[in-house]
């Protein structure tokens, strides 16, 4: 798949001038801090919209959806090019299979990042779920295991379904941040964030609406309840995220099977081969010699 | 004044003229005691000890190969028959010359009155005696009896003349007579026997009188004065064994008066010469005190008194395994001291004899140093022969697996008095055998029918050379196949080679080389799901290689071996096809074939080579049939970096396990075993390449109990502790237990992480209850992980 010809990033003009401004923009702006390629990985639940994100993002249908069952059995990775500038954003299948996370997709997963570098993680989730449970920390953990803490940091959360009327009581940006705080709070849990690290790992949240039906402002660009257009928005905080000054995650195989516990202590050997010698084998030989001495004999010996 | 007239060179008759000797020992004949001794030796001899004629002790082990190996796993490490001991006329000395006129007839004599049997074989005496044909109730003189008629006795009674009375039948002086009542006896044998206790050197005087019955038999009445000597309150006990049996001077009747006491001078000269000369005896300071305190009490020293003497000193020697010890004279009688002379059976010479299977003696195959450095030195020229070291002569014999029957038989040594020699017969094994087995399985077929699996024949085919130049080299094989015609499919081999005393047959260290070549197969336990999953397909582990180390034995249980090992693994599923990954069960049902690699180079194949060492230090021994002692084991493998993906690897592992005794005990047969506490740690450790089948494994009946094999996870380092109480139950034992395993967080450290892969713990506990029946332990122990118990039965020892 990484040999597939990468295509020509087109679908960029469908989008709204005023989006399609800030893009450039954007664009720009990475290739000024030498930024050439950005390679963004999408993670997370069954159903949460991953690929109508990632359609979102690109502008056409690049990866199929539907809506009542996963479309994607296997990883994908859309490339996109623009003035020389590559855009590879890598749509994976929902980590979650019957109620716990499914290790043979999180290995298909890994096996298809091998020796790619991420550069932002988009952690999606629903906005419109009302709680998190074990099972977000699982894949969160799952994903930690697999590509190890550092992950985090090139990471955002990505809130779909952002258009919704929130419950009772509750207003829009109240429910909002009660939303990205809680999962935050199981992002971190799941990550194994201390509360000191906090700063460290500030994971940025975005909104996204990928529905059709979604609000438009005046620029017939696609706009959150707040009225700010997401789009420009994503793209703006995926921007920050891949300039907040940490390398990008290189998959590779030490990163996948964990350190190699059999290179471990390998060196120290014949260290511990002379001491077992010297403190095991030679006490003992000095016990046996003693029992021998000290056996009881019969009375005719 | 003295004279001892035990020994020939100092005769005296039991006259007066003994009454004016101030000292003078007499000589107490060693009955036959009811268990070991069977006098069957001629009384010709005047000498006092006469063994020659006895027929040794005999230690058999008849064992074929095959009973061996039953009994040693049995636990039953040979038979030891000891049919019989005859001491012939050892230790009887003739008090005076007249023993030596019965001489010709006695042995045949002697042989029928101490084997009342052989008496009754030779005329029916129940039914064939004659009426003394006399008026009933009259006391007739011995020498007034008919010498045709066979007498039949129906009372014998001792009247002791100096107190008056009668003695009781259970006095020792009835050991002294072999006439029974209900015997019947001619007047030769009655006249042999008054004569017998005339020269026993116990009476004064002692004679023997017959009175009639009215139903024609006839009642003996024996009356006798005790022999007493002068009060002695200090003891002495003397080795006399393979002293110079000093030639008797003829003593002249017409001696004056003055050349008597020059010749009783001499006499005393030359005793005391001979208990200077004499070894000390082994009969330790509190018997001879014993003994003494005995003395004491006496007051006189009467013959009785040396009777029980003499009972008591050879009951130590007896007691202690020194089997062929007599007592053979009391010396130095009527001074302070009395004199015991043993004769304690010296070895004097150790004769090593091949038999041919008919018996014969014949040239062995097997060379001399190697029995040899088998035998005890108890057993070697010089000691005094004891029997148990005869016992353990034959255990370590019977240990080298060389030998179908061996025997190991004190006899007296004909050349030199008292001496004994022992002889270790042997018959040897067939050097080379092989042997064919073959099996067909038989398997429900059609129908639930027993039906033939295949008709090609399986089985077993072996051969073995042993004992090669002599030297218990041995080189043997065996083929075992399902399917001789295909044996490709699972040939299981092993050709090994052993050679033994490679410092040397003459150098007491004991290694022992060994290079073999095998295979085996087993199933992985490290592919086993933990109490959630039920089917985890399983992985064999086939090994193929070759093998040298050197087992350097320190004691008996303690050894050291170190070798190089170098091995293909070949890891295979159950349709037998190589599989480089463990199996796993998904969610969904299938089976995915991507689970943890069982194999280091990925591949399902690893060769590699290795160095192994183990040291284990055991000093447990059986107390009462329970184990008590200490045992630590330290298994290494050290990689060599030589193999599939170089693999360099130290696998370490040490056990120790205290078996502490927690009451003390008597010991002996029969005693109640002490309870016992055992105390048990295992670790486990390996750095550097690791492949998942030398992973360390937790669970099950060696590991922890109430896990299977495995359940509990397969790890880079493990910790295993455990207790155990063991409380006698009559002849078995019962116990509780408690046990615990960790992977000390070290199962994500294995490549692919089977533990977590087929959701297993980790580490887990137990604790149970249990009581061993024979080999089997029977327990019920609770897994903790599910709080859930179980009742096991296992064959063989946890610990």
């Amino acid at each position: 798949m990484s040999a597939q010809l990468i295509k020509e990033w087109t679908a960029i003009h469908q989008f709204p001038a005023a989006t399609q401004e800030k893009l450039v923009d954007l664009l720009g702006k990475l290739k000024n801090q030498d930024v050439n390629t950005l390679t963004i990985l999408v993670m997370g639940k069954c159903g949460v919209g991953k690929s109508s994100t990632v359609n979102s993002i690109i502008g056409e249908r690049v990866v199929t959806v539907s809506a009542f069952q996963s479309e994607t059995p296997r990883p994908v990775m859309v490339s996109r090019s623009r003035s020389g500038f590559t855009l590879n954003i890598i749509d994976t299948p929902g980590l979650v299979e019957g109620g716990y996370i499914s290790d043979q997709v999180l290995e298909t997963i890994k096996r298809f990042l091998m020796n790619k570098t991420i550069d932002v993680l988009l952690y999606v989730d629903r906005l419109d779920s009302y709680r998190v449970d074990n099972l977000d920390k699982q894949i969160v953990k799952a994903i930690t295991d697999s590509f190890g803490k550092e992950i985090w940091h090139k990471a955002m959360v990505v809130l779909t379904h952002a258009q919704l009327s929130p419950p009772d009581a509750l207003s829009y940006e109240e429910f909002f941040s009660k939303r990205s705080e809680s999962l935050l709070k199981c992002l971190r849990q799941g990550a194994r964030i201390s509360k000191n690290d906090v700063k460290n790992f500030a994971i940025p949240v975005a909104l996204v609406e990928n529905s059709g039906r979604c609000n438009k402002n005046e620029f017939d660009e696609k706009i959150l309840p707040m009225g700010t257009p997401w789009i420009p928005n994503l793209v703006h905080v995926i921007t920050d995220v891949a300039l907040n000054g940490k390398g990008g995650i290189l998959v590779d195989k030490k990163l996948i099977e964990g350190p190699n516990a059999n290179d471990r202590g390998k060196i120290f050997i014949p260290l511990i081969l002379a001491f077992q010698y010297f403190f095991v084998i030679k006490p003992i030989q000095k016990w046996i010699k003693m029992d021998a001495a000290t056996e009881d004999k019969p009375s005719w010996a | 004044m003295s004279s001892s007239f035990a020994t020939p060179s100092h005769l005296l008759p039991l006259t007066s003229s003994r009454r004016r000797s101030n000292s003078s020992s007499t000589t107490i004949f060693c009955l036959p005691s009811p268990t070991s001794i069977n006098n069957q030796s001629s009384l010709a001899s005047s000498q006092n000890l006469k063994p020659s004629k006895s027929r040794p002790i005999l230690l058999t082990s008849l064992l074929s190969p095959k009973s061996l190996a039953l009994s040693a796993a049995s636990g039953i490490l040979f038979h030891l028959s000891i049919p019989l001991f005859n001491s012939g006329g050892g230790g009887r000395g003739d008090g005076g010359g007249g023993g030596r006129g019965g001489g010709g007839e006695g042995g045949d004599f002697w042989t029928r009155i101490f084997s009342p049997i052989a008496v009754a074989t030779d005329d029916d005496p129940q039914k064939e005696w004659d009426s003394h044909g006399l008026p009933a109730n009259i006391v007739v003189q011995l020498n007034k009896l008919s010498g045709f008629k066979k007498y039949k006795v129906s009372e014998i009674v001792f009247f002791d003349r100096r107190r008056g009375s009668t003695i009781g039948t259970d006095d020792s002086f009835f050991e002294m007579v072999s006439l029974r009542p209900g015997g019947v006896y001619t007047k030769a044998q009655l006249q042999k026997e008054l004569e017998t206790l005339a020269t026993c050197g116990m009476f004064e005087k002692v004679d023997l009188e017959t009175k009639t019955n009215p139903d024609g038999t006839i009642n003996i009445t024996i009356p006798f004065l005790e022999s007493t000597w002068q009060s002695a309150d200090r003891f002495r006990c003397i080795n006399v064994g393979l002293m110079p049996q000093s030639k008797p001077i003829e003593m002249d009747a017409d001696m004056t008066e003055k050349e008597k006491i020059d010749y009783y001078r001499s006499q005393e000269k030359d005793y005391r010469r001979r208990i200077e000369r004499a070894r000390p005896c082994l009969l330790p300071p509190p018997v001879q005190r014993e003994i003494m305190q005995m003395l004491r009490e006496q007051g006189k020293v009467s013959a009785r008194l040396l009777q029980r003497i003499r009972d008591r000193v050879q009951q130590w020697y007896h007691e202690n395994g020194y089997a062929c010890a007599q007592v053979v004279n009391f010396g130095n009688l009527n001074t302070k001291e009395v004199v015991c002379e043993v004769v304690e059976g010296d070895i004097t010479q150790l004769v090593i004899q091949f038999q041919d299977k008919l018996g014969n003696v014949c040239e062995g195959n097997t060379q001399f140093p190697v029995i040899k450095r088998e035998l005890p030195n108890q057993l070697r020229q010089g000691q005094v022969f004891n029997i148990e070291a005869g016992k353990q002569a034959l255990r370590n014999i019977n240990s080298l697996a060389l030998f179908s029957n061996i025997e190991v038989n004190p006899r007296p040594d004909e050349k030199n008095e008292g001496g004994i020699v022992v002889e270790v017969k042997l018959k040897e094994l067939e050097q080379k055998s092989a042997e064919v087995s073959t099996e067909w399985s038989i398997v429900p077929g059609r129908g639930g029918r027993p039906t033939l699996a295949s008709i090609q024949p399986g089985g077993t085919v072996s051969f073995e050379h042993r004992n090669i130049k002599g030297l218990n080299r041995s080189l043997l094989g065996s083929v075992t196949t399902s399917n001789f015609l295909n044996p490709q499919d699972d040939l299981a081999f092993k050709l090994e080679y052993v050679h033994p005393y490679l410092d040397g047959v003459y150098n007491p260290r004991n290694r022992t080389f060994r290079t073999s070549c095998f295979n085996s197969r087993k199933l992985s336990p490290v592919f086993t799901g933990g109490p959630g999953i039920e089917e985890v397909p399983p992985i064999w582990v086939d090994r193929t290689g070759i093998k040298a180390n050197i087992t350097e034995n320190f004691t008996r249980q303690s050894k050291f071996t170190y070798g190089l090992v170098m091995e293909e693994i070949t890891t295979r599923d159950e349709s037998n096809n190589i599989s480089a990954n463990g199996q796993r069960v998904l969610p969904s049902g299938g089976v995915s074939a991507d689970g943890p690699p069982t194999t280091l180079s990925g591949t399902g194949v690893d060769l590699m080579a290795f160095l192994q060492a183990n040291i284990t230090r055991d000093n447990t021994k059986f107390l009462n049939g329970a184990i008590v002692g200490e045992r630590n084991v330290f298994q290494l493998d050290q990689g060599l970096g030589i193999g599939s993906k170089f693999p360099f690897f130290n696998r370490h592992q040490l056990t120790v396990t205290r078996f502490l005794q927690l009451k003390q005990v008597e010991e002996g047969a029969g005693k109640a075993p002490p309870p016992v506490l055992v105390l048990h740690g295992h670790y486990g450790g390996c750095v550097g390449d690791l492949p998942s089948y030398d992973a360390f494994t937790l669970g099950g009946p060696y590991s922890v109990r109430g896990y299977n094999m495995g359940e509990l996870g397969a790890a880079r380092n493990i910790l295993e502790l455990a207790a155990e109480l063991r409380i006698p139950v009559r002849i078995t034992h019962a116990y509780v237990f408690a046990e615990h395993g960790n992977d000390l967080g070290s199962s994500k450290d294995v490549k692919g992480n089977p533990t977590e892969v087929y959701r297993r713990m980790g580490q887990g506990s137990s604790y149970g209850i249990g009581m061993k029946l024979g080999l089997v332990r029977a327990e019920y122990a609770v897994d903790h992980n599910t709080g859930t118990g179980a009742i096991f039965f296992r064959f063989g020892e946890r610990f």
